[in-house]
């Protein structure tokens, strides 16, 4: 499964594996909205992520900037792959994902 | 609408479109083979194949981008004076082109099998641009791509509409396509990203702000975006026309920042794609449109049951409906015959590559000329036309143009042509193949025919008699059209097609000077204005626009002509066939019967009817395969009172009525004189 939520009772961890684009978009907007019902924290792990397309990119940067609103923390969990974050820097994703406001 | 089907859709109709650029280079590679300096051709080669590769690429053909790459590097290579226009060049890359249609089918097994193929494409490219450039790969052909001229910073905004991902469009490759241009600085702006609950997962909200710093040209940049232009909003425009900066100058920072925030204050003098132009045509597939036009034919069938069934009533308000109806149905019938209408510029312009690997492979100089390319017909008429025509070009290249060195000793220009021309002519269109050759030697074709047991020894054959014999099955194979030093390879798989499409074939050589076929087509194949007749309860419809006029047969007429079939109209003699006896109709004929002059190419002949019933839209069914040698009926068609009529085909009824009345086969003999002639007096 490219996308697995785990929740325990105040934090959530959303692991993206392998391309996360258009053809997972649906369930990754249902699975961030379930990680940040109920959580205090967010983590999101893209360690074994090989791409994000701007759906996928949308969607995280949605799910921040909501977090932040209502104060929860959202974070990534690990680190992500060079080459990912090369892709989205030459998209003008600069800093991402600390951009986003994950931080 | 799921994305996978959208993803498919677009897919399918990236092929399609790319189709049309490969024709459009094709065009473009064989003029610049005759016009080697011609700048704008070579520019117009490397934006074709830069497009292919950008598009390929964004729709998951990446076979077929990697492909077209190296191609592009060498036009590219062309564009900046380090490599030569030449035949090699041109032949390789015509190679090359059906090799991605091979790719753009997207099976997989058909790729695979021609691995080798493009591999040795890709060696020759490479030897010729003086290094091996291997598949396209991130970041290293912005080199590549990027032109020697003047660079010029170019501000751009891209705002994906809302539909651009799920036609399986992916703004990143756009982006990187953008990048391999030149220098490219970018910030991407969320402003636009609804909350996440309300957040379409499938669309795009990002929209881009960039300096490109690049030698290419608006157009180039424009035809990035070429396949997604109509679902985004695009400015492209000099970020400082003033200063044009030399090749290696780096983009400096300052400076895109200072143009962002121009742009950002500026707002006016933007351009942006023209949306109502894009929007003015759209492709549909063929199946849909013939689909369309099936359910247009029911119709006609339908409205003309229920003006029927109006006549039949003395309702004034059905019959204002009908009427209604009748207008309408007729607009509509016209506009889906319109909407099939196609010129036939595409399939002409396909043969200028085989005239050019033609002319290489035979060692002959041919140029093709091309007339009337406007010209439109219907769509199943085009498709069917390119087989025969292929024949026609193949035929007259290789039987028909002489070698070079014997033109020029024959005092004609050593460059041959072959000539292709269309034009409308009444209900028909005219396509002609033409050339320059040696002609037909008419003599050493009736040899031929005597020897095949085609024709008697003595039959008396006038010229065009002896060319329809080319036509023959059987007349001839390869070796035998050698020996003639004629036409004949397959020539009769041209006259089954255009059978096939109700036309005639006219030919007309001069021994010395060339030849010229001249296929004669209707317009259309699936509705024709009639005009119905009936025999007894028999029903016929006849071509309105080969009828000429309606004139009585009375019994003292028919006495006063001595058991000779001939009308006397107005002083010209019309000889007639008799519908009832030719079908073998056994009933009475009435006392005045119906005489309908057609217009053929053997002349004018009469066909006698009980009675004309009036004019009629029909709608051409097929017999069916049982009755596909039925040459006389062209088709059938269903009455308003859902009787069937048969639909003549009035010149060959007469062929055959001359032939086979005159034989008797049918009953008794019947005298059939040639067609009308005038003489003096009644």
């Amino acid at each position: 499964m490219p996308l697995r939520l785990e929740q325990q009772e105040e934090s959530s961890l959303l692991s993206l594996e392998g391309m996360i684009d258009i053809a997972c978009a649906a369930e990754l907007k249902q699975l961030l909205i379930e990680a940040l019902s109920g959580a205090k924290e967010v983590r999101v792990s893209l360690g074994k992520a090989s791409g994000l397309d701007v759906t996928a990119v949308q969607l995280l940067w949605a799910a921040a900037r909501e977090a932040k609103a209502s104060g929860l923390e959202f974070a990534l969990a690990g680190t992500m792959p060079e080459p990912v974050l090369k892709a989205l820097g030459s998209a003008g994703f600069h800093e991402f994902p600390v951009s986003a406001g994950i931080s | 609408m799921s994305t996978v089907g959208s993803v498919d859709q677009f897919r399918h109709s990236f092929c399609e479109e790319a189709r049309d650029v490969l024709v459009d280079l094709e065009s473009a590679l064989l003029e610049l083979n005759e016009n080697r300096a011609d700048a704008e051709l070579v520019g117009r080669v490397f934006r074709g194949l830069h497009t292919l590769k950008g598009s390929g690429a964004m729709f998951g053909f990446d076979e077929l981008a990697a492909f077209t790459h190296n191609l592009e590097t060498a036009f590219d290579e062309v564009r900046n004076g380090r490599l030569a226009i030449n035949s090699e060049l041109i032949d390789l890359t015509l190679t090359a082109l059906d090799r991605i249609r091979v790719l753009l089918e997207d099976n997989a097994e058909s790729a695979a099998a021609e691995a080798g193929a493009r591999a040795e494409i890709l060696a020759r490219v490479g030897h010729m641009i003086g290094a091996p450039k291997t598949a396209l790969s991130e970041g290293s052909p912005a080199q590549a791509t990027s032109p020697a001229g003047a660079i010029r910073d170019w501000h751009i905004r891209f705002a994906p509409g809302a539909d651009l991902m799920r036609r399986g469009a992916d703004p990143f490759l756009l982006l990187r396509e953008l990048g391999q241009m030149g220098g490219l600085s970018l910030r991407a702006s969320m402003a636009a990203l609804p909350p996440l609950a309300e957040l379409d997962p499938e669309r795009c909200y990002v929209c881009w702000e960039m300096v490109l710093a690049t030698a290419a040209s608006q157009d180039a940049i424009q035809d990035v975006f070429i396949f997604v232009d109509d679902c985004c909003e695009l400015t492209i425009e000099p970020a400082n026309p003033s200063e044009d900066r030399g090749p290696g100058e780096l983009l400096k920072a300052d400076a895109t920042a200072r143009a962002l925030e121009e742009h950002r204050t500026e707002g006016g003098g933007r351009r942006t794609y023209d949306k109502a132009d894009n929007a003015s045509s759209l492709r549909v597939p063929a199946v849909k449109l013939d689909q369309f036009v099936n359910l247009v034919g029911e119709l006609v069938t339908v409205q003309a049951r229920m003006s029927e069934l109006a006549a039949r009533r003395d309702d004034p308000e059905m019959a204002e409906v009908s009427e209604e109806i009748e207008r309408l149905t007729s607009a509509l019938r016209e506009n889906s015959m319109n909407i099939r209408m196609t010129p036939i510029r595409g399939t002409f312009e396909k043969f200028r590559r085989l005239v050019h690997d033609l002319a290489r492979d035979l060692d002959k100089d041919v140029e093709l000329t091309i007339e009337g390319a406007d010209t439109e017909l219907d769509k199943t008429v085009i498709d069917q036309l390119s087989d025969p025509l292929m024949h026609l070009i193949r035929n007259s290249m290789d039987h028909g143009i002489e070698p070079s060195s014997l033109r020029t000793a024959r005092g004609k220009r050593s460059t041959a042509t072959v000539h292709l021309s269309a034009r409308h002519s009444g209900a028909s269109v005219l396509i002609g193949v033409s050339d320059d050759g040696g002609g037909i030697d008419a003599e050493a074709v009736r040899k031929r025919a005597i020897e095949k047991g085609l024709v008697a020894a003595d039959a008396p054959l006038t010229e065009r008699e002896i060319f329809a014999l080319l036509f023959q099955p059987g007349f001839s194979t390869a070796k035998q059209v050698t020996d003639v030093s004629g036409r004949g390879v397959g020539m009769d798989v041209v006259r089954q097609r255009v059978d096939s499409l109700r036309g005639t074939i006219d030919v007309a050589s001069k021994p010395g000077l060339g030849t010229s076929v001249t296929l004669r087509l209707p317009l259309t194949l699936a509705i024709i204005d009639g005009l119905l007749v009936n025999v007894g309860e028999a029903y016929f419809v006849l071509p309105l626009a080969v009828t000429l006029e309606c004139i009585e047969l009375t019994r003292a007429d028919v006495e006063r002509a001595n058991g000779k079939h001939v009308a006397n109209v107005r002083g010209e003699l019309i000889p007639y066939i008799r519908l009832r006896q030719y079908f073998g109709i056994a009933s009475e004929p009435p006392a005045i019967e119906q005489i309908m002059v057609v217009e053929t190419e053997g002349g004018r002949y009469g066909f006698v009817v009980d009675e004309v019933l009036g004019d009629c839209q029909t709608v051409i069914k097929n017999l069916g395969r049982f009755y596909r040698h039925v040459q006389v009926v062209s088709g059938a068609t269903i009455l308003g009172n859902g009787r069937v009529a048969l639909i003549l085909d009035p010149e060959r009824l007469v062929q055959e009525a001359v032939r086979t009345l005159a034989h008797g086969p049918r009953g008794r003999p019947v005298a059939v004189s040639g067609p009308g002639r005038k003489r003096d007096g009644p």
